[in-house]
């Protein structure tokens, strides 16, 4: 499930070769995010004229279930976690 | 009373590829292999809470020690889905978890050795928690007790998440000074420990019964190498020595050294000088548990004998 899907993302924007994502986490300890950000790194500077990735972690609008998707809730709802 | 099914109602029923989904569908013989089986399952999940905290108390910043403990609060989530099943076949779960002996627990010999350094939580999330997703992978995919299976897809996500800790931090851990050697002091006794968990080669086994019920989808043998695929590769990334390597000519991994071999738990250190071993030696050790049995399983039945008054 993307982290789009689970609705972590709230805002992408390019400048030139360096893109900057705005994302928050489910929690203030979620114990993936460094995983998570080094994913999304990784991914983002496979696009052809991206040479750099910023994050800014935002803690404002507190992330909770209804940012899941449509399709983030059933794929949740499949793996027998309760939404 | 249950009433058991025949074993030929059960075989047909397998044969139509139905799941079983409660004791209505089963045979005696198939209850009390699915009860060995997930006791197995249920133990080990439940004595790497104590066994992952040990070292997770080394945790070298506050976000690791967050990700370590995550990682705890996962696997009791796991023991608690292994335990349950086991409820809902008849076993009294309070019985199983806070008044057995710590010798009547089924969890593997490697977590009775202590886990004492950040380096060596990290590898047995690498080693570790890989051998368990080989396991219930293989259960996931193969097993015919449906509350199981379904369970299973929220426990091998989880896990995968644990073997990626492990794999990260490795990584991590292999560029700073000195570090690759740590590392390779915790591959020299983990890696063979694990190669071991796998259990009897398929020659010595006994438990043919599950592989009929189709409550174990692969042998012994078969997992041992499915562990090593991914294994070996991720040591030889990161330059560490290990006593295995692929073998072209019998297409299979092997193990370099003698093999099985003594274990001197106390050292945490193999005995290789002392050439080759038998399973039979290897299942004493096993039988006689490590130096960490009696500790961890005092540590999980403190607060219950404590409220009991004992």
């Amino acid at each position: 499930m993307s982290v789009v899907d689970l609705g972590l993302i709230y805002g992408v924007a390019q400048e030139n070769e360096r893109v900057n994502i705005k994302i928050t986490f489910t929690a203030m300890g979620c114990p993936a995010m460094e995983m998570i950000l080094d994913d999304i790194r990784a991914r983002l500077m496979q696009e052809p004229g991206v040479r750099d990735v910023q994050f800014e972690i935002v803690w404002d609008p507190p992330w909770n279930k209804a940012r899941l998707s449509a399709n983030g809730r059933e794929l949740l709802k499949m793996w027998g976690i309760a939404v | 009373m249950t009433s058991y099914i025949s074993e030929a109602q059960l075989q047909d029923r397998l044969a139509h590829k139905q799941l079983v989904e409660n004791q209505d569908h089963m045979t005696a013989q198939y209850k009390d292999d699915l009860i060995r089986i997930l006791t197995v399952s249920a133990d080990t999940e439940l004595v790497s809470a104590p066994a992952y905290y040990n070292a997770a108390r080394k945790a070298p910043s506050i976000n690791a020690m967050i990700s370590a403990l995550a990682i705890i609060q996962d696997e009791m989530g796991h023991a608690h889905i292994a335990y349950r099943l086991l409820e809902d076949l008849g076993v009294n779960k309070e019985e199983m978890i806070y008044r057995r002996a710590a010798r009547q627990f089924k969890y593997p010999y490697a977590f009775d050795v202590p886990l004492e350094s950040w380096e060596e939580l990290v590898v047995a999330n690498a080693f570790y928690d890989r051998a368990g997703i080989t396991l219930l992978g293989d259960v996931y995919r193969s097993t015919t007790y449906g509350p199981w299976k379904r369970a299973l897809l929220k426990v091998d996500k989880e896990e995968t998440f644990h073997l990626r800790h492990g794999e990260i931090w490795m990584r991590r851990i292999v560029e700073e000074p000195g570090g690759r050697e740590r590392l390779q002091r915790c591959v020299d006794w983990m890696f063979l420990l694990t190669v071991e968990w796998f259990g009897l080669p398929d020659d010595k086994k006994k438990h043919a019964g599950q592989l009929d019920y189709g409550l174990k989808g692969s042998s012994n043998d078969t997992l041992r190498q499915t562990w090593m695929k991914t294994a070996l590769p991720l040591c030889e990334e990161l330059e560490l020595n290990v006593p295995a390597r692929w073998d072209e000519a019998t297409q299979k991994y092997i193990v370099t050294c003698p093999f099985p071999a003594s274990f001197d738990s106390k050292n945490k250190r193999w005995e290789l000088e002392k050439g080759a071993t038998t399973w039979d030696e290897v299942m004493k050790r096993w039988k006689a548990r490590g130096p960490m049995n009696d500790y961890y399983v005092e540590r999980i039945q403190r607060g219950y004998k404590a409220m009991a008054g004992a």
